[in-house]
């Protein structure tokens, strides 16, 4: 299919990135799963959220699409949130 | 392959490399905290050099100013996630593992490198230390 001209196409450090990425966000899923207290989980978590977030730029750049910019940018305004979410949650809401 | 290909290689393999490294301290770090200091480190830098590397691999002055955007809102705002990680580690009495101890009173070291005061509870802060603030 003829899309637009793909920029990373044959950048094979882009294929290497995203395969290390999905390798992170395997152990991050590991150390949820078998993390021994609630804070491992928590920070686990916060990793994969943020593996979740280069892969989105780097499946951009792989696919040639300049619009997953603004899916980063909207993603950082609110991505931290769910780590402050994570750190309230292990205080069962105290400050 | 320009130049801007390189350099865009570059910086996204030095972003992933230290996602590895962070993903790599989840399983080698022996506490909580140790753990936080990875991520964060991650979480901040990494994603930064991800995203100006894929800002150097479709340059263009929209991209590059959300990535400048992107990468302020990311240094300044990933930090304050971990570290409140962090703290409400502490505050649930996380273990804190502890590498070093003092010769001269204890005669081996702790029972399996763990804080005596500092034991996995029942969610309440560190005894004797007001919680609420």
């Amino acid at each position: 299919m003829g899309g637009p001209p793909k920029a990373g196409e044959d950048v094979i450090a882009l294929d290497i990135a995203i395969v290390v990425l999905v390798g992170v966000c395997v152990l991050a899923a590991a150390r949820m799963l078998i993390g021994p207290t609630d804070a491992d989980r928590a920070v686990a978590a916060d990793l994969f959220t943020f593996s979740v977030l280069g892969l989105i730029a780097l499946v951009g750049v792989r696919s040639g699409s300049v619009a997953t910019f603004d899916l980063l940018l909207i993603a950082t305004l609110v991505g931290f949130l769910s780590g402050l979410s994570l750190a309230r949650a292990l205080t069962r809401g105290r400050r | 392959m320009t130049v801007w290909d390189v350099v865009g290689q570059v910086f996204i393999l030095a972003g992933v490399v230290l996602f590895a490294v962070a993903g790599a301290g989840l399983f080698r770090f022996p506490d909580v905290y140790t753990r936080v200091s990875a991520v964060g480190t991650a979480a901040g830098l990494g994603i930064g050099l991800i995203v100006v590397g894929a800002l150097a691999l479709q340059p263009g002055l929209a991209s590059g100013i959300k990535v400048l955007g992107i990468v302020i809102f990311q240094l300044s705002t990933s930090a304050v996630a971990t570290s409140a990680i962090g703290r409400a580690a502490y505050l649930a009495r996380s273990p804190i593992n502890r590498v070093t101890f003092n010769e001269l009173t204890a005669t081996e070291p702790p029972d399996e490198g763990q804080d005596p005061e500092m034991r996995p509870g029942d969610g309440t802060g560190p005894a004797g230390r007001p919680n609420e603030g």
